[in-house]
């Protein structure tokens, strides 16, 4: 069995998938995998729901997607050890080692940085790469075409001027 | 302390709940669709650093590439869909200043990380200790998000544009739209130059038949290993 599918597969695959969500035969709604993360905060800060008008919008949405994120989790951890074998604990990316720094603090510092980036980004325009990207856009959504046209745009740019150029070994 | 423990405790059961009652599919469905998401992008090890950061780094295009298919796909599939009432839409609103400070926040975060929402938590889960700690990161975000909400956040994303997509705006001619749209993207994912960084640790694991770098070098493509 191959250890790892093309890119051609898994576009066919996540299309699949994304079809039978929106179905009436499966989820009935599109996949997203941002809002989970305040819904998890208000329950790890022990915040009470009838005191967060957020709370209150995201109630549905954030356990759906709450739960669906414990899917992910599992599906995650069995490919990667019975199909793929690449789980391994690992602190840096090979890529950041190349083209950043060998620095633990570093990789860190800057995780924690950009993880708060990514989250309050993503609540801001009210999708991520799952919501807006392939669910939005899927659905021939104007919000997500300029979403996806702001992240291609600064991803690329931040990528050309936050790393180094070329690999030094 | 242990009174904290029961609010996370009935928090946790109320979203079982909520998800099993809410009817987008019970408990066990909706964990299912999880774990074939998890599934399909370990799978095709999009949720590395190297693929994501590589693209933002113009080293590597499996991500671009898998998307676009993806969209291109599902765009047509799902319009026929929709019409034969077998799913609806759900769109989302136009907040433009939103869209724009948001996307702008998220691209730098997301070239940084490596990651982004959903590659992320299959990261952790295969063994990405970073990842986790740019998790706890994704949570403060969270806490501050919902804590600020009203004052700052909500106001900042400014008003909603309304929810239209190309199907809506282009009426009677939707249907071939809707085709050019899919076949177009359909298009742009195939004709992107196939393009990788990889990681080293990542291709002792594979089989000959399936090393990317031996594939890479026979067709021609840009590959590169990083250590």
């Amino acid at each position: 069995m191959t250890r790892r599918l093309s890119w051609w597969m898994g576009g066919i695959l996540m299309s699949f998938l994304l079809l039978f969500t929106f179905s009436v035969f499966g989820a009935d709604r599109p996949i997203g995998a941002s809002t989970y993360v305040p819904y998890y905060a208000g329950i790890l800060f022990g915040m009470d729901p009838k005191e967060y008008t957020y709370l209150q919008e995201i109630e549905k949405a954030g356990a759906w997607e709450g739960v669906m994120l414990l899917g992910a989790l599992v599906g995650g951890f069995i490919t990667s050890v019975f199909v793929t074998k690449t789980f391994r604990i690992s602190v840096i990316p090979a890529g950041w080692k190349a083209y950043k720094n060998n620095s633990v603090v570093s990789r860190l510092l800057w995780s924690f940085f950009s993880g708060f980036l990514l989250i309050l980004g993503a609540r801001l325009a009210g999708g991520c790469t799952s919501g807006h990207f392939m669910s939005g856009m899927s659905q021939t959504a104007f919000s997500s075409m300029i979403f996806g046209g702001v992240v291609l745009v600064t991803l690329l740019v931040t990528g050309k001027y936050f790393y180094k150029k070329n690999e030094e070994s | 302390m242990s009174e904290y423990f029961n609010f996370v405790l009935s928090r946790t059961e109320e979203m079982f709940n909520i998800v099993q009652n809410e009817g987008h599919g019970s408990f066990w469905l909706v964990f299912l669709i999880g774990i074939v998401f998890g599934g399909i992008i370990q799978y095709t090890r999009v949720d590395k650093f190297e693929k994501i950061a590589g693209f933002a780094m113009g080293k590597d295009t499996i991500i671009p590439k898998m998307l676009f298919l993806a969209i291109g796909i599902t765009s047509i599939a799902l319009y026929f869909e929709i019409k034969m009432g077998y799913a609806s839409f759900h769109v989302k609103p136009m907040i433009l200043s939103g869209l724009i400070i948001g996307g702008i926040i998220f691209g730098i975060g997301m070239a940084i990380m490596g990651k982004c929402p959903g590659t992320g938590p299959i990261s952790i889960a295969e063994g990405r200790v970073d990842v986790a700690v740019g998790a706890v990161g994704g949570i403060f975000a969270g806490w501050i998000f919902t804590k600020y909400y009203d004052v700052i956040f909500k106001p900042l994303m400014g008003p909603s544009l309304g929810k239209e997509t190309l199907i809506s705006v282009a009426g009677e001619s939707a249907t071939m739209w809707v085709f050019i749209y899919g076949i177009a993207l359909i298009l742009i994912a195939i004709i992107i130059p196939k393009m990788e960084l990889f990681d080293e640790g990542d291709i002792e694991k594979l089989d000959d038949a399936d090393r990317p770098d031996i594939k890479a070098a026979k067709d021609d493509e840009k590959f590169e290993v990083v250590k």
